[in-house]
């Protein structure tokens, strides 16, 4: 009998009405020769308008019965009979109230009929998707969501359902899961993903078609993925199956958000362990490095200065003393770096005279490189500013040492600094008449570890950490620092802010 | 070149940067005598003709200060530091307690021997009954008599206080001054930590000295500790 409701309900419903109506009938003329009274049979035409309201979709039916009834008993029943006259016109009476009860109770019925149907639709939906939370609840990755997404779904709708999940970054993946009757689940590559991708995101909030497919997107804000049905049998859905897609969909991109931001945390947990691992490396290895490079540095230039300069082992030790400077203060880059770079730097910040602090890194260039002629620019006013003096005394050399490396030896480097007209900060500017930056090189040239790819052909080849550390420096400062071409070509100008607090 | 024949204790626990100071000082006529702690310094001091001492202070059993202390109670002969980087502070009491001069790890030999030099004439010239009247580093002239200063020839016109820190350096050729001494020698005591009036006065003299002041030739800032006049 279910069955045939769903088929045709037309069908069934002519059928029950015209069952119940003869049995009534039939039940009637048993009653008659039993000698019951009249009551009963009016009863039993009630009870099968009853039970066709019952048994049928709609009201229709019930209300067709319980015209047919009425006329039915009348026919049969009243005298005369076989006839729809009536002799005693007190049938009338009987007739009009037979047809109400009929009409209320049909109605009724009907109503409580649905409402039952209703009621057993939202278990339904409910259950199932207590079973689809439930499952989401234990994924711990994005394949078994689609897994239990495509089951769930094909379970409760009754078809072939698939599902896509996209990863954090909102990349679709390359295969997604699709049910296959029941048990059965297979993954299909998905093809022309960028389209795929800007078709869905056109789509509204209740999905469309995109060629196999009815699609309906999971989203909680982002787009997190999408529930796919298949398009045939997703024409037949109705507004029922539409809130269960809703409903599952909010629980999908829930489960969705949890598992990227649990990968999002784990993959950069993982990357402060690397660092720190790295960092911690670097500062054994440097440490241990320092003294002996500093004995073998210092005693290459003891036996320099005992030989004389025709000596082959001048040549030599003062090679081996160049290298071991190089290598030592390679090691003190390194060092500083990792020093500055984990967690907190400590500043030793005070009032420095900014002149004295040129002057110093001033001289320090000087030991390095004394052919090297370097002009100043500084205001006439003393200008004091809070800083570990150290520090951007070290941001300078490495800024001069940098210059002086891409200049050549007839070129100009000038170091100007000056009071901003705000009067919050002081301006350092370091530039060269060299080679300047090349484009590629100009977003990244602060980076740790990045070397230019174009160097002097002599020079050697740096290890890429002072630039680094100058920013470092700064910012640690609360300043700012940039490099660029100068405007009027030729060279580059390296430029760093320091707050006067 | 001058022949050295002083005799220079080197105090110094790390092996490989001890025999680097022994070969440097040795190549040029110094005698060594070297000791790894404190304790072994300060009796190799009582029991030997000692010249100048080299102190690291990052000595393993007794801090530097205390060795220090020890040695200028009885003895005023030159004491020069060796410090790691980072070491401003111990550096800066280290000569308020008495050292003459410093070193930073990594010097060089010519740094080392540099700073011997200065410490050594200064033991010396403090030997001599009389200061001098006339004092010359470079093209820097100061007539102590006269109370006149001359760069290139040309007059400086100091004033007072300009002119007593001139001569305090003067004094002082290539030997660093903490800023407290200076404060201390110029302005007495109790004004312990003006670093500011001295920073100013310190500008004002760079500029009447200096070609340009953010590149000295003479005054050099020692950031951290205090300054220091070149050598002669």
């Amino acid at each position: 009998m279910t069955k045939k409701n769903r088929e045709n309900p037309a069908f069934a419903g002519i059928v029950v009405s015209i069952v119940t109506l003869c049995g009534a009938t039939l039940g009637g003329y048993a009653f008659r020769a039993a000698g019951f009274l009249e009551t009963n049979i009016v009863l039993l035409y009630i009870l099968s308008v009853v039970i066709t309201a019952t048994l049928s979709q709609g009201f229709l039916y019930g209300i067709m019965t319980s015209v047919a009834a009425t006329l039915a008993y009348n026919y049969f029943f009243t005298s005369p009979y076989h006839s729809l006259d009536v002799d005693n016109p007190g049938y009338m009476v009987t007739f009009v109230i037979m047809t109400i009860v009929s009409f209320v109770t049909s109605t009724l019925t009907s109503k409580m009929r649905e409402n039952i149907l209703a009621a057993r639709r939202r278990e339904e939906e409910a259950k199932e998707l207590y079973r689809l939370t439930s499952q989401l609840v234990e994924c711990g990755n994005l394949p078994g969501v689609s897994s239990a997404v495509a089951e769930c779904v094909s379970h409760f709708l009754k078809c072939d359902a698939a599902c896509v999940c996209f990863d954090e970054d909102g990349c679709p993946p390359e295969t997604f899961v699709q049910q296959m009757g029941e048990g059965r689940q297979v993954q299909r590559v998905l093809v022309e993903r960028d389209k795929y991708v800007r078709s869905l995101r056109a789509l509204g909030d209740t999905g469309g078609i995109i060629s196999e497919f009815y699609e309906y997107p999971i989203r909680e804000e982002k787009l997190l993925g999408a529930v796919r049905l298949p398009k045939e049998q997703a024409a037949a859905f109705q507004e029922s199956h539409r809130s269960f897609l809703d409903s599952a969909a909010k629980c999908t991109a829930l489960a969705l958000s949890r598992i990227h931001s649990l990968q999002s945390r784990i993959k950069s947990l993982h990357e402060i362990e690397q660092e720190r691992y790295r960092g911690n490396l670097l500062r054994a290895i440097s440490h241990d490095l320092r003294t002996p490079l500093s004995g073998i540095m210092g005693t290459a230039e003891v036996i320099v200065r005992m030989s004389d300069q025709e000596d082959p082992r001048y040549e030599m030790a003062e090679g081996i003393w160049k290298d071991a400077r190089w290598l030592y203060s390679l090691v003190e880059n390194i060092l500083s770096l990792t020093r500055l770079q984990s967690g907190a730097p400590i500043l030793n910040k005070e009032p420095q005279v900014v002149e004295e602090i040129v002057g110093g890194a001033l001289e320090q260039m000087r030991r390095r490189e004394p052919e090297r002629k370097i002009e100043v620019d500084v205001p006439g006013e003393i200008l004091v500013v809070p800083m570990d003096g150290k520090l951007i005394m070290q941001t300078l050399v490495n800024l001069l040492d940098n210059a002086a490396k891409h200049t050549p030896d007839n070129g100009q480097i000038k170091i100007t600094v000056k009071k901003d007209q705000t009067d919050k900060f002081v301006t350092f500017k370091v530039s060269d008449t060299g080679d300047g930056i090349t484009e590629e090189d100009l977003p990244k040239i602060f980076e740790t570890f990045y070397t230019s790819r174009c160097r002097p052909v002599d020079a050697r080849k740096g290890i890429g950490l002072g630039l680094s550390i100058c920013k470092t420096i700064v910012e640690a400062h609360g300043g700012e620092i940039t490099a660029q071409n100068r405007a009027d070509g030729g060279g580059a100008e390296f430029i760093f802010t320091l707050p006067l607090e | 070149m001058t022949q050295y024949h002083e005799t220079i204790l080197v105090v110094e626990d790390d092996v490989q940067i001890r025999n680097f100071i022994v070969f440097a000082l040795k190549s040029e006529g110094f005698s060594c005598i070297t000791a790894g702690n404190a304790q072994t310094a300060l009796k190799k001091l009582v029991s030997e003709q000692i010249d100048m001492v080299l102190l690291d202070l990052g000595l393993p059993d007794v801090d530097g200060m205390e060795v220090i202390r020890k040695v200028r109670e009885w003895s005023e002969l030159p004491i020069l530091v060796v410090s790691a980087r980072d070491q401003d502070k111990e550096k800066a009491a280290a000569l308020d307690a008495g050292a003459d001069d410093y070193l930073t790890k990594p010097f060089s030999a010519t740094e080392l021997l540099a700073r011997i030099r200065v410490a050594l004439r200064h033991l010396y010239r403090s030997a001599l009954p009389k200061t001098q009247a006339v004092c010359q580093v470079g093209e820097l002239v100061l007539d102590m008599e006269k109370h006149a200063a001359f760069m290139e020839e040309q007059p400086l016109h100091l004033t007072p206080m300009e002119f007593s820190l001139m001569s305090l350096f003067m004094k002082n050729p290539g030997k660093v001054l903490t800023t407290s001494y200076i404060i201390r020698e110029i302005w007495g005591n109790g004004y312990g930590t003006d670093t500011q009036a001295l920073r100013t006065l310190m500008a004002g003299l760079r500029r009447k000295v200096e070609k340009t002041p953010a590149n000295p030739q003479y005054l050099f800032t020692e950031v951290g500790v205090g300054y220091r006049l070149r050598d002669v």
